[in-house]
């Protein structure tokens, strides 16, 4: 079996040593993460997870069992990506020279990014998008002297497929 | 009513039906042992190390199905606990653990004797809570006592700081319990019933495979049902046993590293296996690749994370075993199998388990030990050789009495799981099987044996070897010995010292008397058997090896085991690894 990326969202219950405990889990178990963002959600007292794993079948099933298992999990599910709405914001500080600024303007309404800070000498780019859009937009800007990334890691939400 | 949280700490005890509980004082915990005071109906055991209260809780657990309790202090308190904890979680023990912590205000500080028990404990706890408000302890406490009972079992430790057992409130116990997305199993859908029967009734060679998840739900007459019905030869794992009576003729013993060979060598030409309750583990299944060749595999089981873990079922059944057996009682047909019974019964004979005549050796002394107690004890062991011999000597007639590490493997274990079952179960016999080297790891609780007069009977066995250390130095390392020579006290001056009874023996003429002394003395007795040193545990699969090359016992006449091998590696030379 091949290994693939697989999209895991989780509703937990939220008490001392949650994030701890499904964290942990991954480490002791072995499963690959790749990326974990975890935030409030419609239920007080309770948090939605989504988890980025890479894995083949097997694993990724043994996963979701064991996350499964965990008391505090009420539930998880591995989304098919065609039938959810994955997305991760980027924050990309750039720095380049005077020349090179309207290029880097450029590429941001190229990609339909916004520049919520800017100084004489850097731009912040912000991004919102699927992960493959965003690492267009980080190749697109490295020419121009990133000083800095940061990333939320995927949120995921499930939703019906496309007709 | 407004009342502490140390009073609610105890009423939860009451409300569980703790009659004892295992425990040693601290800082933090004062206010809960002040409070016990009030508490004459809750037993408090003080052991002298609380790895000890958590086998005792363990130990107490496996011998009735009920929680067993320990308690700690903070800091090191709670860190002695956790070999205990870890012990209880691989073999699904149920189990809670109280820790006290240091005030809230203080965590987080590095206060004296502060330890995080909680972050500690995540990979080793079913589940567990730090309580910081005292409106939430008496729910926590419900909640706790539940989920280790229930559901695929397990040790649940509970945090609480000193000021929460000394803060009020007047918040009730919960009258029942919900968790969103905890769900206990019930009945098995029936199409997996009726696929799991479809298999069988096809099958012409199956072997069933029945481990502590058997014992766990209580389905040990609907398994002895099932297999009278369908005369499908019973294996055990090590946990399992006692779950099956093994003088039934049904029954072919042990499975694994060490198990009989005819169970082995029935899974190796089975078509068809049915693991019940068993989770297929490294020790019992081999080399995953070489495991059951022939048979389609069914997995009974009421964990679905142990479903496809290690090996492919091609079907299983999802739910409590009990209701899993009834279910599939209900549809199986009487069968009757002649010749593979016969094969089966054919490989028992030519590969019996032997103990070599005229010799003083350990399994001289298991052996002695089955046939004086009948198989009617309580026994319990460390992990090695002894461990292994008493699985495949001692024939114990009961459920609930053989109590054993399978899973974490702890030394230590067996004594104090020993008095745990005897506390709890004061009229039956009960016997701690325990090497020189698992002893000295816990024998300071000999203090509390004899202080609440519990009365085990210590069965030693003193070969001056971590003996199972050293057979894979012998087999895999050249027979180069290192660091498993074991010196010992002199064991009958401890057990003076400790005043416990004591009987050596080293002659095959004194073992029925000193068996028969132990168990005549009102008290716990200590017996040191100084048995031959180098003896090897067999049959034997090298570790990582198949199941297939299972090396038979050097003492069982060759020409013997060249019979009925056929396909198999087995061979009386060396174990491949």
């Amino acid at each position: 079996m091949s290994t693939h990326q697989h999209t895991i969202t989780a509703l937990v219950q939220n008490e001392a040593g949650t994030i701890n405990r499904l964290v942990s889990l991954f480490r002791r178990r072995g499963f690959s993460l790749a990326s974990f963002n975890a935030g409030d959600c419609e239920d007080p007292g309770f948090s939605r997870l989504t988890f980025i794993v890479n894995g083949d079948d097997a694993v990724v099933s043994q996963c979701l069992k064991q996350l499964n298992k965990l008391i505090d999990v009420v539930e998880c599910e591995d989304l098919v990506s065609e039938q959810s709405v994955q997305r991760e914001l980027a924050l990309i500080r750039v720095e380049p020279t005077e020349e090179q600024r309207q290029s880097v303007y450029n590429i941001v309404n190229e990609f339909m990014a916004r520049t919520p800070r800017s100084t004489l000498t850097s731009i912040v780019v912000e991004q919102v998008s699927d992960v493959s859009n965003l690492e267009r937009l980080i190749a697109a800007l490295t020419p121009y002297n990133i000083t800095e990334i940061v990333r939320t890691g995927t949120v995921a939400m499930k939703v019906e497929a496309q007709a | 009513m407004n009342r502490s949280g140390a009073k609610i700490v105890m009423e939860a005890l009451v409300r569980e039906g703790v009659d004892t509980i295992f425990g040693y004082p601290g800082g933090v915990v004062l206010p809960l042992y002040d409070e016990m005071l009030n508490w004459p109906q809750v037993r408090h055991v003080l052991v002298r190390h609380e790895q000890c209260a958590a086998h005792m809780a363990d130990g107490y657990a496996r011998a009735t199905g009920k929680v067993g309790v320990c308690l700690a202090t903070s800091g090191p308190g709670a860190t002695n606990l956790v070999t205990g904890i870890a012990t209880a979680i691989m073999d699904g023990i149920p189990m809670v653990a109280i820790t006290g912590n240091v005030n809230s205000w203080a965590i987080g500080k590095d206060a004296f004797q502060e330890t995080d028990i909680q972050g500690i404990t995540i990979p080793i706890t079913k589940h567990n809570y730090l309580v910081t408000d005292i409106n939430e302890l008496p729910q926590v406490l419900a909640e706790a006592f539940y989920l280790a009972n229930t559901g695929r079992k397990g040790p649940v430790l509970v945090d609480i700081p000193k000021d929460v057992f000394t803060a009020m409130t007047e918040a009730e116990f919960p009258t029942t319990i919900h968790r969103r997305g905890y769900t206990v199993a019930g009945a098995p859908p029936q199409d997996q019933i009726d696929e799991a029967v479809r298999l069988i009734t096809e099958a012409k060679r199956p072997v069933m495979i029945a481990g502590a998840g058997v014992l766990h739900s209580g389905a040990m007459d609907e398994l002895r049902k099932f297999a009278e019905t369908t005369n499908i030869p019973v294996i055990n794992s090590l946990l399992g046993l006692g779950s099956f009576p093994r003088d039934h003729e049904l029954s072919i013993g042990m499975m694994g590293m060490h198990g009989e060979a005819a169970g082995t060598l029935a899974v190796q030409e089975a078509d068809l296996v049915l693991g019940v309750g068993i989770r297929f583990d490294d020790r019992l299944t081999g080399n995953t690749n070489g495991f059951a060749p022939k048979a389609k595999i069914v997995h009974f089981d009421l964990d679905p994370s142990e479903i496809g873990k290690t090996v492919s079922p091609v079907a299983f059944v999802l739910g409590d075993l009990k209701l899993s057996l009834e279910a599939v009682n209900k549809l199986v047909q009487p069968t009757e199998r002649p010749e593979w019974t016969a094969q089966v019964r054919k490989w028992q004979d030519t590969y019996p388990l032997v103990v070599p005549e005229g010799r003083f050796l350990s399994r001289t002394v298991l052996q002695g030990l089955n046939n004086h107690t009948d198989g009617q004890a309580i026994v319990a062991t460390d992990v090695g050789q002894h461990q292994m011999w008493t699985a495949q000597f001692y024939k114990m007639k009961k459920p609930r009495s053989f109590l054993s590490s399978g899973g974490l493997g702890t030394m230590g274990y067996g004594f104090p799981a020993a008095m745990g079952a005897k506390f709890a179960r004061p009229d039956e016999e009960v016997w701690a099987v325990v090497g020189d080297g698992g002893f000295q790891m816990t024998l300071q609780e000999l203090q509390t044996a004899v202080e609440y007069n519990c009365n085990v009977k210590i069965c030693l066995l003193n070969n001056g070897f971590l003996g199972m250390v050293r057979q894979w130095q012998e087999l895999f390392y050249d027979n180069r010995h290192s660091h498993v020579a074991m010196g010992s006290p002199d064991f009958g001056k401890l057990a003076d010292a400790y005043g416990v009874q004591f009987f050596r023996c080293s002659r095959l003429e004194d073992l029925e008397a000193t068996l028969a002394g132990a168990s005549a003395h009102d008290g716990p007795v200590l017996c040191e058997f100084v048995v031959e040193m180098e003896e090897n545990v067999f049959p034997m699969v090298g570790p990582g090896a198949s199941n297939s090359s299972l090396v038979m016992d050097p003492d069982l006449e060759p020409s013997e085991a060249a019979h009925h091998v056929g396909a198999f590696e087995t061979t009386h030379a060396g174990v491949k690894q």
